[in-house]
């Protein structure tokens, strides 16, 4: 079996219940009760409002750790957002293609809750199961404490985020037809 | 070879929470020997009181990410025992299922991203993936499907919403259940090269009389409901709870101990599995015999052995459960209402880490009470005597291997910190 091949088993046409997974994925992380660490999940909620195109689809990446392995697969590409100390001004954000980035993964993983976005996509990449892009939104916050709501200059910044995620997604629309 | 030592490891990884061990070994004679939990203490027996009886299993399946059906299924019993609800057959038969989807999904993750780094030379899953990526892909895949069986019955796979007092407010189709069985079968193969891997390692030779402690019911391997058993023989109503558990404070934990027939009692799959090895499905026995294993197994060590030989149950008994609804036909049931408003009740089950009670007392319908005593809380005390009994056996290795060892042993629990700590130490300055 090669290394790609996750062979789930269920994806025969006689099983019939399940579809395939969209070709892209849009995943928010972060903890919304940590003020503006729920960017991601803020933004994943307003585009699941707005309604999705077609071959779209988001998750609230908040409680994944290595499933996000499995969430990936089969998919043509996957958006990340997350709130990210970049040394920018507070609602700035970067987007980046992974890689691009160099994320901070620790060699050992601690606890079966501390494995996070770096330590599924260090083994997604391991295993060669990354989807053909993988683009990363950092935004960076103003305020992480115990606090369950965005910081003004975060709920400023959401617009144009969200626009440009949408652009994102347009992109690969004008790309593949 | 090592006459005086201080071991002290910080938050001990690959294990879920934060706990150090502690040993200080003086001219080969061994000083302390103790775990500490450090972890800081949730509240929620505090903050469920005053939530109305439909709110409690969403609260309470909080508690933790990995077990959260477990939480939810006693707090689920809990609740209908203290309003006098009886679930129907086909929600006994859901609710099995979904449990055994969580127990699959919890053992592959300590087994394979846990525990066989140790083995394999290796200090975490990620450089398992250059030695032994097959080993790596076997695990995603079998948690794949484990989390894909707990999102179909549970509305989704981590705090399963569609799980409610009485009933489900949301139920898989017969298309979803035809589906998943057939993923259920194909997915032997990957049991059974799981088996044939951890018939391979090397299980450390470590051995401790302890008491085991767990549900049993007269026709099936327990899980949900039952009665309390030891294998020292005693046996008890789940309402009894606290003539087992009788916890008691220590100074150096913020985690309660228990204790019953002998200093200290044992909770998890190693306990299930001596006390009820007999309902095994054949196919569990089948792995037990290959794993050479069979009641009475007093090392600790073969715990997460243990939890493989569960898995290939729960598999087994995933599929007769779903042939069983699809013969039925799935019945668009509505949760039961309760029709009494106030009540005491106790609910337990046998989730992937031991047993787990939850005790509530509802008053016109709001909780005025709770008690959750956690499978991990009860294992403490027998972790410390293990270590007690261990750390001579091991003095005189290099300092390196004894921290190891002991590592080891403690994650051999699969300890669920975080759910378990209770009392705050306050230290004023």
């Amino acid at each position: 079996m090669a290394a790609g091949d996750l062979n789930l088993g269920g994806d025969r046409p006689e099983a019939g219940a399940r579809a395939a997974p969209a070709p892209t994925l849009v995943v928010g992380f972060g903890n919304p009760l940590r003020g503006d660490d729920g960017i991601g999940v803020e933004v994943v909620e307003r585009l699941r409002a707005q309604g999705l195109p077609a071959g779209v689809e988001v998750s609230d990446g908040g409680t994944h750790g290595l499933d996000l392995v499995n969430l990936m697969h089969g998919r043509r590409r996957v958006i990340l957002v997350d709130a990210a100390p970049l040394g920018k001004r507070p609602g700035e954000y970067v987007r980046a293609a992974l890689d691009r980035v160099r994320l901070r993964a620790p060699a050992d993983l601690h606890s079966a809750h501390a494995a996070g976005v770096g330590e599924a996509l260090a083994l997604a990449r391991a295993l060669d199961l990354l989807p053909e892009e993988v683009i990363i939104f950092g935004v960076q916050p103003a305020c992480v404490d115990w606090h369950s709501a965005l910081s003004p200059e975060i709920e400023a910044a959401l617009p144009d985020l969200i626009t440009a995620v949408l652009a994102e997604i347009g992109s690969e629309e004008r790309k593949h037809g | 070879m090592t006459t005086t030592a201080a071991i002290h490891v910080h938050h001990v990884t690959r294990v879920e929470g934060h706990g150090d061990i502690v040993v200080d070994i003086q001219n080969g004679q061994v000083k302390k020997a103790q775990f500490e939990v450090v972890e800081a203490p949730r509240f929620f027996e505090a903050f469920v009181r005053g939530r109305p009886y439909f709110e409690l299993s969403h609260i309470t399946s909080r508690i933790c990410g990995i077990c959260s059906v477990g939480h939810a299924t006693a707090s689920l019993r809990a609740t209908e025992k203290a309003l006098g609800v009886e679930p129907s057959e086909q929600t006994v038969l859901l609710r099995k299922l979904i449990f055994h989807g969580e127990i699959i999904d919890s053992h592959v993750l300590h087994t394979y991203m846990l525990v066989a780094p140790d083995f394999l030379g290796v200090g975490s899953v990620i450089p398992l993936v250059k030695t032994h990526p097959d080993v790596v892909l076997r695990a995603l895949r079998i948690k794949k499907l484990s989390g894909d069986l707990c999102a179909m019955v549970g509305g989704r796979h981590t705090h399963p919403c569609a799980m409610a007092v009485g009933g489900f407010t949301h139920l898989p189709s017969e298309a979803e259940l035809r589906d998943m069985r057939a993923r259920l079968v194909a997915a032997r193969a990957d049991m059974d090269a799981t088996i044939d891997l951890f018939a391979t390692l090397p299980w450390p030779d470590f051995n401790r009389e302890t008491e085991y402690v767990s549900l049993r019911k007269p026709d099936e391997y327990a899980f949900i409901d039952g009665t309390i058993v030891t294998s020292d023989g005693f046996s008890y109503p789940i309402e009894d709870y606290k003539k087992v558990t009788n916890e008691k404070c220590v100074p150096f934990s913020t985690a309660k101990w228990t204790h019953h027939n002998r200093d200290a009692y044992m909770v998890g799959a190693l306990a299930r599995f001596n006390n009820n090895y007999e309902q095994l499905h054949p196919r569990a026995k089948e792995a037990a015999a290959k794993l050479g294993m069979k009641p009475l197994v007093t090392n600790t060590f073969l715990n997460t052995a243990a939890q493989a030989i569960e898995m290939v149950h729960c598999i087994e008994d995933s599929i007769r459960i779903i042939e069983e609804l699809l013969i039925r036909g799935i019945k668009p049931e509505q949760p039961i209402v309760p029709e009494k408003l106030s009540g005491e009740g106790v609910g337990s089950c046998d989730v992937p880490r031991g047993i787990l009670f939850h005790h509530y007392t509802y008053e016109d319908g709001i909780c005025v009470a709770a008690n959750c005593i956690i499978p991990t809380g009860q294992n403490y005390s027998n972790l410390h005597a293990d270590l007690q009994a261990l750390v001579p056996q091991i003095v005189n290795r290099p300092q390196e291997e004894i921290r190891q060892t002991l590592e080891m042993l403690v994650r051999a629990y699969d300890p669920c910190i975080s759910c378990s700590t209770h009392l705050l130490n306050v230290e004023f300055v």
